[in-house]
């Protein structure tokens, strides 16, 4: 049996590797025995021709038997595989043109795909890294109702944070980070950048260790001041310290504070991702200490996220109860200090745990719902190339089906055709799904510009992406093989060679025009989606925010450490206003505690007559100077603005916007009416004017109800401002940032943040859908066109002596042109329509995405006819124009 | 005519050519040759069908290939028994009796 075993593995092995050889020897074998079998038959009386004719008869089919003699060998499949690639191959590198359209092709539909995959897979899927156990983390979503408005939200305050930990029972693991914008290093290097912080018990959520150092503990992690302690994220260590091990101890300023650098996070980590990765994490009750010193004690400052790890055995059910029941116990501490807070039956307080993944949870934004349309989309992209290339293959197969036909008479199994229309396809795909990583990895950088993240990996060497590619690439070789298998193995294509069809004869497959007519259909349905996403971005670009955007910007003040008494702070940000002003090109300049979709602030608020203000709904809190509404641009409705007489000690006056005036006082005059400010004994403030609504939490938001005080009426300092320029704020940015950063004290700084740039990110999701569909769309519409072209041009190539009977004949040139036209008008209208049933059908679902657009825009589906027709009309003219000029003669020749 | 000539039962041809080549080393005609001799023309062999058999039972080491000269002088494939080849001649060769005899037996109850 051994024997048996190894004598099989040898003439294995050297059946792989004398392959060429064994042939030839089979070859001689056979030619040996049939020559010998003829000689017979000659020595017994016949003629050598009739004699070799006879011997091949009794042999049998010759190309079987090889077939089967390699069969035998036991390497039929490897064997067969690599014969068939490398004749596929040759054949390939024998028509370098079509070999490179495809690939072409291919590689945008693939490279597409694995772009977009590599998004979507991090946003929604793949744990963050080095996490533990991720089925059993959770992040927490704490959910109240508002004027009978459910309404969800991620970020707590540090006592709040307390009081779910100290009251839950069914988690192993709670902790509390966030990340925060801080300035970076000292003097002329100060750069802004992300910095996370976290509870100490943050890091055993991860099976990291860190590379140099420690982690902090809970030592270093204490109320209320922590330590002044930073671990390095390992890129930052990587690009400013050059990896140095010796930086352990070293000295590095972050925001206002000194820290010490006790270790260095492994490679990747990144907690769990919140935007931007951070350059270091420091202890959260360090980072909390810097911003203000009563951060534990009461539930004004919301902004750390919670993640919890479910004890074993937990079930998610259980422990949402155990934490909506801490959530309510802590509701109610927050109503003893805040009477103002909503009673528990009206707010309904409860938890809900949500994945690791933000975008998968409760409070996923539109970017979600977006990617995964452009997921589907990409998708529809492949679909169109491959039909494409199904196409292009089954031509190539009908231009060979003599061969083919050819093959199978000489006794070719079926099998081994459909090998080698599989091989040819597969290693198309092959060739196309590399090309398509490569695209992918340089498409990368343009997609982390549209979408928010940084999340999108190197399709190169990340392996889910390279799996997902080589799933797609095989999807697609074999799906394209089949087009053209199908025939061959119906034996279509040998009763072609039976009725004496040659390769000239003119044969209109009815397979290729559905093919092209889907390409055409899928085209129009994207560019549908392209269109109304550009128009919806155009309708939110042109939305009315209540403020003006582009000549606006807002300065920070980070006062980093340097303490100024409250007058001298108000001095500042006075000092910091006549600077402004004066510059050339600035228009005004006002103080501001809130910036649109950047921070908020608000207070509690006592009405006369009603009992609980915040039951009515939200309300923001804004400051400013008398110049405020003239730089913000937002209109005063009625009464007046805020002037140079509304200081300290003049009577109290509040100004509220359109929406706040309604609801507080609804069906009433609300100007002279009183609100009080944070207790309801504080003196009376007067409503002295109306403006109108802005927009700030969201752009689909209707009424954004504000209330704006005077900053000098108001105990705490503006901790910034705005400044109104001449023309674009981007521009003049820097010359205000140096003017301005001369009046600043000891260490600190300011930083400018021109509202276009928020506004830019609030405004991502429509402009990402915008973009990707047109690019999609386009690249579907120029497959599409290479399909349409490649069948009417294989059409008019068929039928050249056809064309050239009928010029002969006397056919004028406008005669053979619409001929040919009109097939590839038809088949452009056949799609069109297709498309256009596709794109209502399909609007449904997409008319939440859209921004004040119908998903049935006539405007769009008009331009989108109109584009595709006139591709079309390009498309078959080129094969239409040569089809005019076949030289007659030359055409009847063939004949 | 044909109905004199019997197709091979499943399995029998790699006996046959066992068979053939205890006799001494022939190449591929040879061996197709005797058979047709040897069984008067009764048996059908489609001459091509020998050399995926022939392949088979050189893999499994039963037979060895060496090229030589035919008896006109040509280069040929000519295979050998080998030494487990004898032995499952002789394994086969017994089953093949036991079978034929049984069926025999069989077939003479009347």
């Amino acid at each position: 049996m051994l024997t048996e075993l190894l004598s099989d593995l040898r003439y294995r092995v050297r059946a792989l590797f004398r392959r060429d050889a064994l042939e030839q020897d089979l070859d001689q074998e056979l030619r040996f025995h049939i020559e010998r079998q003829a000689e017979q038959y000659v020595r017994a009386g016949d003629p050598p021709a009739e004699a070799l004719r006879k011997a091949r008869a009794a042999f049998g089919g010759v190309e079987r038997i090889k077939d089967d003699t390699r069969d035998a060998r036991g390497l039929m499949l490897l064997d067969a595989i690599a014969h068939d690639l490398r004749y596929a191959a040759r054949g390939l590198r024998l028509s370098p043109g079509f070999t490179l359209a495809v690939v072409a092709t291919l590689a945008l539909g693939i490279g597409a795909n694995a772009a977009v995959f590599g998004v979507l897979d991090r946003l929604l899927f793949r744990p963050p890294p080095y996490l533990r156990e991720p089925s059993a983390v959770h992040r927490v979503y704490l959910a109240s109702t508002f004027r009978g408005q459910p309404f969800t939200h991620h970020t707590f305050e540090f006592r709040r944070y307390l009081d779910l930990t100290s009251a839950t029972r069914s988690f192993a693991q709670v902790a509390a980070f966030a990340t925060f914008p801080a300035a970076l290093g000292t003097g002329p290097d100060i750069t802004e950048a992300s910095v996370g912080t976290a509870s100490a018990g943050f890091f055993d959520f991860f099976d990291a260790r860190p590379v140099l150092g420690r982690f902090f503990d809970r030592v270093e992690d204490s109320m209320p001041a922590g330590a002044p302690v930073a671990v390095l994220d390992y890129g930052y260590w990587q690009s400013h310290y050059g990896g140095r091990r010796d930086i352990l101890g070293m000295p590095i300023q972050i925001g206002p504070a000194t820290l010490t650098i006790i270790g260095v996070a492994p490679r990747g980590f990144s907690g769990l991702p919140d935007g931007r990765p951070p350059v270091a994490w420091v202890p959260i009750t360090a980072y909390a200490w810097m911003r203000r010193h009563d951060y534990y004690l009461n539930y004004n400052w919301g902004w750390l996220q919670i993640v919890v790890r479910t004890k074993p055995g937990v079930r998610v059910e259980a422990a949402t109860q155990d934490l909506t029941a801490a959530y309510r116990q802590s509701w109610l501490a927050e109503r003893a200090m805040d009477p103002s807070l909503a009673p528990l039956d009206v707010a309904q307080p409860h938890a809900v745990l949500g994945p690791t993944q933000a975008e998968r949870g409760p409070e996923a934004g539109p970017g979600t719902h977006i990617g995964l349309w452009i997921g589907g989309v990409a998708l529809i992209v492949l679909v169109v190339a491959a039909a494409n290339v199904a196409n292009l293959l089954l031509a190539r197969a009908f231009r060979r089906r003599r061969e083919i036909a050819v093959r199978l008479a000489l006794g070719v199994s079926r099998r081994r055709l459909l090998g080698h229309l599989l091989a040819e396809s597969l290693l198309l795909a092959g060739l196309g799904g590399a090309a398509g990583l490569v695209l992918a990895w340089a498409g990368g950088a343009a997609l982390t510009r549209i979408f928010t993240t940084d999340l999108v990996p190197a399709a190169l060497t990340d392996p889910r992406t390279m799996v997902f590619c080589a799933l797609l690439t095989l999807a697609v070789g074999v799906l394209t093989g089949l087009a053209p298998a199908l025939p061959a193995w119906r034996g279509d294509l040998v009763t072609g060679l039976k009725a004496g069809a040659r390769e000239g004869s003119y044969h209109r497959s009815r397979l290729r025009a559905l093919l092209v007519v889907v390409q055409g259909a899928l085209s129009v349905a994207l560019l549908v989606g392209a269109g109304l996403f550009v128009r919806s971005f155009s309708n939110v670009r042109g939305l009315h925010l209540g403020y003006d955007v582009d000549p606006v910007l807002y300065v920070e003040r980070n006062m980093r450490g340097v303490k100024l008494p409250e007058d001298q702070q108000a001095a500042l940000n006075r000092r910091l206003m006549l600077a402004a002003a004066e510059l050339p090109g600035v228009v005004s300049a006002t103080e501001a505690v809130s910036v649109p979709f950047y921070n908020f602030e608000s207070r509690g608020l006592f009405v006369p007559g009603i009992d609980s203000v915040s039951r009515l709904g939200r309300f923001q809190l804004q400051t400013g100077s008398p110049d405020f509404f003239r730089t913000m641009g937002t209109r005063i409705l009625a009464g007046r603005g805020i002037t140079t007489e509304d200081r300290r000690g003049a009577p109290p006056i509040i100004v509220v916007s359109e929406a706040m005036a309604h609801r507080l006082w609804p069906g009433r005059k609300a100007l002279g009416q009183c609100v009080r400010i944070d207790a309801d004994t504080a003196p009376c403030r007067t409503v002295v004017g109306i403006v109108e609504d802005i927009k700030q939490r969201s752009l689909t938001e209707s009424g954004g109800a504000t209330y704006y005080l005077p900053a000098d009426q108001l105990d705490e300092g503006a901790y910034g401002l705005f400044v109104r320029v001449v023309g674009r704020a981007v521009d003049a940015s820097e010359t205000i940032r140096r003017r301005l950063q001369q009046e600043m004290p000891g260490a600190s700084y300011v930083t400018i943040v021109p509202l276009a740039r928020i506004l830019d990110t609030e405004q991502r999701p429509w402009r990402a859908g915008a973009t990707m569909f047109l690019v999609l769309g386009g690249l579907a519409l120029v497959v599409a066109a290479i399909g349409l072209y490649s069948v009417i041009a294989y059409d008019v190539a068929q039928r050249t002596q056809e064309l050239g009977v009928r010029i002969a004949l006397g056919a004028r040139l406008r005669d053979v042109l619409r001929l040919v036209l009109g097939d590839g008008l038809r088949l452009a209208l056949g799609g069109i329509a297709a498309g256009a049933v596709l794109a209502l059908v399909g609007g449904r679902w997409i008319g939440t995405l859209l921004f004040a657009v119908s998903p049935r825009d006539p405007t769009v589906f008009g331009a989108v006819t109109l584009v595709l027709a006139l591709t079309a009309l390009v498309a078959s003219l080129i094969p239409a124009l040569r089809a005019a000029h076949v030289d007659p003669n030359l055409a009847l020749r063939l004949e | 005519m044909t109905e004199d000539r019997l197709d091979l039962p499943q399995g029998t041809l790699d006996l046959l050519i066992l068979k053939t080549l205890s006799l001494g080393p022939q190449h591929g005609w040879a061996i197709s040759e005797r058979l047709h001799q040897v069984s008067r023309a009764t048996l059908q062999v489609p001459q091509g069908s020998l050399y995926p058999a022939l392949h088979r039972l050189e893999r499994r080491g039963w037979i060895a290939a060496t090229w030589g000269a035919s008896e006109n002088n040509r280069r040929a494939k000519y295979y050998a028994l080998t030494s487990a080849g004898r032995r499952q001649l002789d394994a086969e060769a017994r089953a093949w009796s036991k079978l034929t005899h049984a069926v025999g037996l069989v077939m003479e109850m009347g």
